[in-house]
């Protein structure tokens, strides 16, 4: 066992998984008991329930595809079971990747010898919240005790970071993994690695590359032998599969050759005729039918520079990660088109692992579950960066049992006995802070000691700690925005896009209908959800925390608080609760937390009715010449074909196509959502003008100075989003000028008299008549005596009885909340 | 999406979570000194110190959460947005007094409120070494 900490991080891949081991001052990669450092993401269960994983397992996906499971990392979060006939069960994806798991776990052992505990392990930047949950679930069941997951990019970055000479600049990571592009602007400057922007493409991927070249063989078969081979017939399953994998061979090969021979072991069966596959594929010929894919990453590399106000040719490296990387026209073509130097020295199919083992550092994720195991004397709670770049940290400390506190004093030294801090004396609190001193890139050791009033030693448990010096990493920014849908079918933003994780909130809610106490039938939801976008039914349902009849301690009444608290760790795992004050009632229950199921005529409606919205939206467009929305519409047509292949593909049994073309009519939803606001621009536009001078009046008459200030900088922001035709942002800055309108209308003497009739005007349509009635009764006394602090409790009452669209609830997510 | 942001909107919650008041810094601070205070601010408030709890702000005392700290580090470390926050906190942590009572946050956050956590020992940041005094 090391007698310093070791930080593990594991790589969890599509196609092949990795694990590494970081000391404090290098990484070093895990091999398996093949020696290779790469364990492919393959799982095979015999007929006797006997699991295989990595290599061995690979050797059978071609012959025993019914026993062997691949790319399940593409179903996590998703309730997709995968059948292992001669065992007769079905696993979820979650559970192979915990086989996957447990096998490099075993790996690790070999190498330390010692079982690790606690890890970190890589997940896509754009995974959503099932996934990240799932990749969690997967770890438990491999035994490990505590796990914390990190973005890829992120991970990649810390790598190349680490191994640096350059002390500050800014780098994009271009990480082509097998099923996702992800690229992400990062800088790194004194010492702290921070995540400027990312952008990708959850479609593009490794796989994409095979499909392509795939295609290319099917054709040449259908043209020299006259067969079709169809991805939409089960029956070509199988055959498919077989082709898939030597054409991912030859591509491989291709990065070194000029040209590979593809040749199936024995003729393919379709439809009852043999079908002989023996080719030359030239690597021209691969980069052809390539090309496009390439060009769509750079596309994204571009966008996300010019988000930041970069060009190409003003980024310091770019660090390549992902096995299609390794194709000399990809590097030739990203090189070329992003204008900079390849960070040097760096594997791209193990830099995530390594970077995770790194940031297993910044955690503190120490692997060695004997090293925490209780020291005898008193209790010391310690707070100190267990990776840091600053070369004099703080550590704080308190001790947190009833000792004796009073003429207590504290001195840290260091293990090399060069450096001991002054004697420090405990504060009332029992607290201290000492300002620390690292020797550079390496663990720093620090010893703890205490003395009594009496000058007699006090035993502290820990005794010691370890700061590793080298690198600071900004909190890891969440990847896409989360909320509560609400029954109008908005959404209430917990937590914006580039959060800083971890982060916690509460807010208010209320309910929409009542809960009776028992009742079975009564049911109310609180989804959560994951989007960009204002209206709740474009954003991902991610999990729903309900309150049911039955579990209630008493009915609940329509327009009840809850308090709704959302809670996201460092990996993005969420968790959420929700506090009834009225009951007195917790409940934490997140139910459905899983990505929705892609039947494929489910998807087939989508597309038509998709096809139906394009043919109105382009009259539309046409009628008032709106070029980029009838450019948009063209993409969307297009793309839409994409989704229809898929979706054929997921006819012929393959789960993880309708996982991908349920994505792409997502996207393709919001897309098609924008146009429809591009629509309402002109409506849009005028409501801002009307708002703004609203407000400018108001503000100018109640205002603060500082309020005339805000309504000035927010008036100028309406003007650029105007300028820039973004309804999103236009919409945001609105939000901005209503909040300053409303919070100087609202000092007005008469203004919850006014808000009182209007409300009132719409009691007759509440959801809880007797009670409105009443808060109506209530109101007018209340407007006699004047007592306008009683009229604003009434108003806010009544405004939460009104009733709400069921169109727009069912929209919502059927949320029970506003 | 109705916009929760962790910097209000209104004028009050804009200088009262203003990231250097938050933070406990002025704004020539250097971007080592934001990372190293907001580091030991994390650490103070996860060890439950109550000296970290509150901190001064030209609008009286506000209440200090690990998310506030994390959203003044992240503010701070891009350096347009540090740029906007440096102009909002010109003025002394208690150069004004306190907020008006009518000028009610729009937001519906739930947040401990300001006083109910503040320290109950004012000297507690000198004695700490947080600060040298204000």
């Amino acid at each position: 066992m090391s007698l310093r900490p070791l930080y593990v991080g594991i790589d969890l891949g599509t196609t092949n998984s990795t694990a590494a081991v970081f000391d404090g001052e290098k990484v070093t990669l895990v091999r398996n008991s093949a020696g290779a450092t790469l364990t492919p993401s393959v799982v095979r269960i015999d007929a006797r329930g006997g699991v295989t994983v990595g290599a061995k397992a690979r050797r059978f996906l071609e012959n025993d595809a019914d026993n062997t499971r691949s790319e399940f990392k593409r179903l996590m979060g998703t309730a997709q079971s995968l059948d292992f006939k001669a065992a007769k069960t079905s696993k979820k994806p979650e559970e192979l990747a915990a086989e996957v798991l447990k096998s490099l776990r075993a790996d690790i052992k070999e190498h330390l010898g010692f079982v690790p505990s606690r890890a970190v392990i890589s997940v896509p930047a754009l995974f959503e919240l099932p996934q990240s949950a799932a990749t969690s679930e997967a770890a438990r069941m491999a035994g490990f005790e505590k796990v914390e997951l990190i973005q890829e990019p992120v991970a990649s970055a810390l790598a190349a970071g680490w191994s640096a000479d350059e002390k500050a600049g800014s780098w994009l990571v271009y990480d082509l993994g097998g099923g996702t592009f992800d690229a992400s602007l990062l800088e790194t400057r004194d010492g702290l690695l921070r995540v400027v922007g990312h952008d990708g493409d959850n479609f593009l991927g490794g796989r994409d590359f095979d499909a392509a070249l795939v295609d290319w063989v099917l054709q040449e078969v259908e043209r020299t032998q006259g067969v079709t081979v169809s991805r939409a017939n089960p029956k070509h399953a199988a055959g498919l599969r077989k082709l898939k994998l030597a054409v991912e061979e030859v591509k491989i090969e291709l990065t070194r050759a000029t040209e590979a021979s593809l040749v199936l072991s024995g003729a393919l069966e379709v439809d009852g005729v043999a079908v002989e596959i023996d080719l030359v594929v030239e690597r021209s010929t691969l980069e052809a039918v390539t090309s496009a894919l390439v060009e769509r990453s750079i596309e994204v590399c571009k966008r996300l520079l010019a988000a930041h106000g970069l060009g190409p040719g003003q980024i310091g490296r770019v660090v390549l990660v992902g096995g299609p990387t390794v194709m000399p026209a990809l590097r030739a073509r990203v090189r070329e088109a992003l204008g900079a130097p390849f960070g040097a020295g760096l594997d791209p199919m193990t830099l995530v692992a390594q970077g995770a083992s790194i940031y297993a550092a910044t955690a503190g994720l120490d692997a060695r579950a004997e090293a925490t195991m209780e020291e005898s004397g008193r209790r010391v709670w310690l707070q100190y960066p267990a990776m840091s770049s600053d070369l004099t940290p703080h550590v704080i400390g308190r001790l947190v049992d009833a000792g004796q506190n009073e003429g207590v004093k504290i001195r840290l030294s260091r293990n090399d006995g060069l450096w001991t801090s002054p004697d420090v004396a405990l504060d009332e609190e029992g607290a201290f802070i000492v300002t620390l001193d690292l020797l550079p890139r390496r663990p720093n050791v620090f010893k703890i000691e205490a003395r009594g009033a009496n000058g007699k030693a006090i035993a502290l448990s820990p005794s010691a700690f370890t700061i590793v010096q080298g690198m600071t990493i900004a909190d890891p920014p969440l990847s896409r925005t989360v909320g509560v849908a609400l029954a109008d079918d908005g959404v209430r933003v917990y937590f914006a896009r580039g959060a800083p994780l971890p982060a916690k909130r509460t807010f208010t809610h209320h309910t929409v209908e009542s809960v009776a106490r028992g009742s079975t039938e009564c049911l109310l939801k609180i989804p959560i959800v994951q989007g960009e976008l204002a209206q709740a039914h474009l954003c991902r349902l991610v999990g729903s925390l309900e309150i049911g009849g039955a579990s209630v301690k008493a009915s609940l009444p329509a327009g009840s608080a809850v308090e709704i608290t959302l809670e996201l760790d460092r990996g993005g795992h969420l968790s959420a609760r929700a506090l009834v004050p009225a009951l007195g009632q917790i409940f934490e229950q997140v139910a459905h937390l899983l990505v929705p199921d892609a039947s494929p005529d489910a998807l087939d409606a989508t597309v038509t009715a998709m096809r139906g919205r394009i043919t109105e939206l382009r009259a539309d467009a046409m009628s008032r010449n709106a070029e980029r929305t009838i450019g948009r519409l063209t993409y969307v047509e297009c793309a839409l074909l994409d989704a229809e292949r898929e979706t054929q593909a997921a006819r012929g049994g393959d789960a993880d196509a309708g996982q991908k073309a349920r994505r792409t009519l997502l996207e393709l939803d919001g897309m098609l959502e924008e146009c429809e606001a591009d629509k309402r621009w002109p409506e849009l536009e005028s409501r801002a003008r009307r708002n703004l001078s609203e407000a400018g009046i108001w503000v100018g008459q109640y205002g603060s100075k500082s309020e005339q200030m805000l309504l000035e900088e927010a008036a100028q922001a309406v003007e650029k989003a105007r300028a820039e035709r973004n309804a999103v942002e236009l919409q945001r800055q609105l939000r901005v000028v209503n909040n300053l309108y409303n919070a100087c209308f609202q000092r007005h003497p008469d203004a919850w008299a006014w808000m009182f009739e209007d409300a009132a005007s719409e009691a007759d349509q509440a959801t809880d008549m007797v009670r409105a009635r009443t808060l109506v009764q209530s109101g007018r006394k209340a407007l006699e005596k004047r007592d306008m602090d009683a009229l604003r409790g009434i108003v806010q009452d009544l405004w939460k009885l009104l009733p709400v669209s069921a169109q727009k609830r069912r929209l919502g997510h059927d949320s029970g909340v506003r | 999406m109705s916009e929760a942001s962790p910097v209000g909107t209104n004028a009050i919650d804009r200088i009262r979570d203003n990231p250097f008041y938050v933070l406990g810094l002025r704004p020539d601070a250097t971007r080592q000194a934001i990372e190293r205070q907001g580091t030991k601010l994390l650490g103070m408030l996860e060890l439950e110190l109550k000296s970290a709890t509150s901190y001064p702000t030209p609008v009286g005392r506000a209440a200090r959460t690990p998310e506030k700290v994390r959203a003044a580090m992240a503010e701070l470390r891009e350096p347009s947005r540090r740029l906007e926050h440096e102009i909002w906190a010109r003025l002394e942590p208690e150069a004004m007094p306190a907020a008006p009572r009518d000028v009610a946050p729009i937001d519906d956050e739930i947040a401990p409120r300001a006083g109910q956590a503040a320290d109950p020992w004012p000297d507690a940041f000198v004695a700490l070494g947080w600060r040298a005094g204000r």
